[in-house]
């Protein structure tokens, strides 16, 4: 058990016999309960090595896997949660897919449940044949989702080999490929005890929910080798992208290639200065941004930060804007000055107690809270310990980041146009 | 566990003392009736507060002081609320207590408020650059085709009501304003509009309290009573098409019925929201996507103030006539009864879940009493709760009953 005197908080961590890291938050007091159970396996883990045999599956496969867990023998599992007043989700993002749900009441049959269908593959021809009609729909609803767009034609005019260039959902083609056979697969390889974590956070008991989640998960076989064979120049592989869509403003999504943070304690510091070099360039307290708002260049749409991804990280901004463009240089100018002239110290003690404020205030969501907690535990990071990270971070190295880092060679502009084409009929 | 007390002419505190939180927050709305002529005012209004003070001159300085603050927020905050519009500022900021030596983050905050309310610049160039942000944010609408869709159906079904009316005003409105009329209106409605106040965290009701008369201390109040709530009034009816080059269509269906959230009957048009459409049980959900396929998208809502529940689908174009057909024949199951008791208390559940949740966030506490004394519906999560619990299958029958299919908006698609 760790107690974090400066946050307030109770954790609790075991690694059980089968070797499920299971995480407890304790909060006492509050009614509601949220557990996540969590593989560290997403859409970009489709390469891999199993019992020495190298597997490539479809894209898409992870988050078509993420639908199909919710079918189990006796029927679909979000109307038994339902029954007893929970409510149950799940999500696959590039390097993760996690499995939750929340509740005030019945929790430990909630969990119970939790666990057993994530540990259950049951795939039917019939049923993994009707869910390319949903996924197929939620494609072409990605498709016509402009912010999704922007980010998406971002990763494939940066990278070229990392499957960030992919989209999570994959394609109509490439889900017309999935069979029951192949979830199986997937599921044998990645949804095992040591690749997985199980968090909770609410009024709960650590020791009841450990001795729950020692049951379930039987290790059977050899895990899943993961193929990294994305190795990255850092310079973009294009330096633009456009598209038409029907929206009202030209967006855009500006990126620039970062070294993957790697894992450990490097790279949750890593993570802050990345988090802080955005704040310093382009945060809402730059001298930047203000000139940006004041010349109606960009508006409260505009936001951006630091993002890591299993082998890639990135400096990222996006927004509305009529002249993407010339956002792009004065970021670019912007970062040549900082990194010449450097920060402040009162500056970026300044932006250092307003960055811990506001991760301070964030715990209070038991939802960010939780999805942080699995996160950082597949980068081997205790996440508790952020107050500390951020007096590990100094001005020059924010000044050496943004030297390496805000280069036109790195960078990647994409832009979503306006199409002009709507008509109504009575 | 509301600790209500009047501060001034007009102006309300809602105070809610609670100690499980990191964050205290902070809301001040002021009451308007929703009405063409001021709506895009009213909406604009808060940005350009936030764009400068007498202190603080513009957003940079603004923002260098929240920085001090620990990253506190200060966001614009305009709602509809049935009839009405509020105008106002949402604060979020870090308890006191997990400050640095002592650092106070509270008084300084309600300080900053003051200062926001009543010390404006109304710049010109603040005024003419926000205009442009709104109306950016009124046709960006149209970016969110599910969030347009529902929009345009809501212009048409309630046409002769204020519901009609966008929440954040015409972007004609908008551009007409000027910095001396929004100053003026301003200056007017802080005097006149009622204003009500919310707080949750860790300082007691007397301590907020007295902050807040001494910030607001310097106005002249001087109250107008608002025109009372009012049910659905009516506009346009049957169906509507409008062509896009998207993949996915977007249906929204319209239907009204008398019962309001100011009536002893909508705890069970509520279940009846729950069961028909209201989440992944339920009957919109489990027939036309899981069943059959039809979409990936499908649900109902509730907007309890006017008595109206809307549908809203993505679909695919060329099943448009089967989809509104079975979301028709699943109403019509609700009105005959057709109603498992598992589907009764999965829906009772999902509502006991939602409303016990709302304790658990500062946000959601704000949200559920800010608007719900607004509203009309004078209850606590926990006597709602019991609400919900007296709800039977024949009260549920009933409230389908109620519901009258009004207006039809389809989004089309077409393939370029």
């Amino acid at each position: 058990m760790n107690y974090y005197p400066q946050l307030n908080e109770t954790v609790h961590r075991a690694v059980l016999p089968n070797g499920l890291t299971v995480i407890t938050v304790s909060r006492k007091g509050f009614r509601k309960k949220l557990a996540y159970f969590a593989a560290d396996y997403g859409a970009i883990h489709r390469l891999f090595r199993l019992s020495g045999k190298e597997i490539c599956h479809p894209a898409g496969i992870a988050h078509y896997l993420e639908h199909k867990m919710f079918d189990m023998p006796e029927g679909e599992v979000s109307e038994q949660f339902a029954r007893l007043g929970a409510m149950v989700n799940a999500f696959t993002s590039y390097d993760m897919t996690a499995y939750y749900f929340s509740c005030t009441e019945h929790f430990e049959e909630s969990l119970q449940l939790l666990l057993e269908f994530v540990s259950t593959p049951y795939f039917t021809a019939e049923s993994v044949q009707k869910e390319q009609g949903i996924i197929g729909q939620e494609i072409a609803m990605s498709a016509d989702n402009p912010d999704s767009k922007v980010f998406e034609n971002l990763m494939g005019c940066l990278y070229a080999r990392h499957r960030i260039r992919e989209t999570i959902l994959g394609t109509a083609e490439s889900i017309a490929q999935i069979t029951p056979q192949i979830l199986e697969q997937c599921h044998r390889a990645f949804y095992r005890p040591e690749n997985m974590v199980l968090c909770v956070v609410g009024d709960v008991d650590p020791a009841a929910i450990e001795a729950m989640a020692a049951a379930v998960l039987p290790g059977q076989g050899a895990l899943g080798e993961k193929c990294r064979d994305w190795a990255e120049e850092m310079a973009a592989l294009q330096p633009y992208t456009e598209q038409a869509m029907d929206v009202a403003m030209p967006m855009f999504c500006l990126g620039f290639k970062c070294e993957s943070i790697g894992a450990g304690a490097e790279a949750a510091r890593q993570e802050i200065l990345g988090e802080l070099a955005a704040e310093a360039l382009f945060g809402e307290s730059s001298g930047l941004y203000l000139k940006l708002y004041e010349a109606g260049l960009i508006d409260s749409s505009f936001g951006g930060g630091f993002e890591t991804v299993d082998g890639m990280a990135m400096l990222i901004a996006s927004g509305d804007s009529l002249d993407p463009e010339a956002v792009q240089e004065a970021i670019l100018q912007q970062a040549q000055l900082l990194a010449e002239e450097g920060i402040p110290e009162k500056d970026l003690l300044r932006m250092k107690r307003s960055a811990l404020g506001r991760r301070i205030r964030d715990l209070d969501s038991f939802d960010s809270t939780c999805f942080r907690l699995c996160a950082y535990h597949f980068l081997e990071v205790d996440y508790m310990e952020f107050p500390q990270l951020y007096q590990q971070v100094e001005s020059r190295d924010i000044q050496e980041f943004l030297r390496r880092v805000v280069t036109r060679e790195r960078c990647g502009l994409s832009v979503i146009v306006p199409r002009d084409q709507t008509e109504e009929t009575p | 566990m509301v600790t209500t007390i009047s501060l001034l002419p007009g102006v309300t505190l809602r105070h809610i003392y609670d100690n499980r939180f990191r964050q205290g927050c902070l809301s001040l709305q002021l009451l308007r009736p929703m009405a063409e002529k001021e709506a895009a005012a009213n909406a604009l209004i808060p940005a350009v507060l936030l764009r400068g003070c007498r202190q603080y001159r513009d957003l940079r300085a603004i923002t260098l002081h929240l920085d001090d603050l620990y990253g506190a927020s200060v966001g614009a905050l305009v709602r509809r609320i049935g009839d009405w519009q509020t105008t106002g500022l949402y604060c979020g900021f870090m308890e006191d207590a997990f400050a640095m030596d002592g650092d106070a983050i509270l008084a300084p905050m309600i300080d900053f408020v003051r200062q926001l309310l009543t010390q404006p610049l109304f710049a010109e160039a603040h005024v003419e650059s926000e205009k442009v942000n709104l109306v950016s944010t009124i046709e960006s609408h149209l970016n969110d085709k599910r969030a347009y869709a529902m929009e345009q159906l809501l212009k048409k079904m309630c046409q002769a009501d204020t519901f009609g009316i966008p929440r954040l005003g015409n972007k004609e409105d908008v551009k007409a304003l000027t910095a001396d009329g929004l100053r003026t209106h301003w200056e007017s409605i802080l005097r006149s509009s009622p204003m009500e106040i919310f707080y949750v965290g860790t300082a007691p009701a007397q301590t907020v309290a007295q902050l807040l008369r001494d910030a607001l201390a310097g106005i002249h109040r001087d109250p107008v009573i608002l025109p009372p709530q009012t049910g659905f009034a009516g506009g346009l009816t049957g169906e509507f098409t409008e062509t896009m080059e998207v993949n996915q269509g977007k249906l929204c269906m319209g239907f009204a019925t008398p019962i309001t959230i100011r009536d002893p009957g909508f705890a069970a048009v509520q279940m009846l929201n729950m069961i028909f459409g209201g989440g992944m049980t339920s009957k919109l959900f489990t027939e036309i996507r899981e069943n059959r396929s039809l979409c990936y998208a499908i649900g109902s809502g509730c907007h309890g103030t006017k008595g109206i529940l809307t549908v809203s689908a993505g679909i695919d174009s060329s099943k448009k006539d089967a989809v509104v057909q079975e979301i028709l024949h699943q109403l019509q199951l609700c009105r005959e009864g057709e109603i498992t008791d598992a589907e009764m208390e999965a829906a009772r559940q999902a509502l006991r879940t939602s409303l016990q949740a709302t304790e658990d966030s500062p946000g959601a506490l704000e949200g559920y009493y800010a608007t719900a004394a607004l509203s009309g519906l004078n209850k606590t999560p926990e006597q709602y709760i019991r609400a919900v619990e007296a709800v039977t299958k024949a009260d549920v029958m009933a409230a389908a009953r109620s519901m009258a299919l009004r207006t039809t908006f389809f989004l089309q698609g077409v393939t370029a």
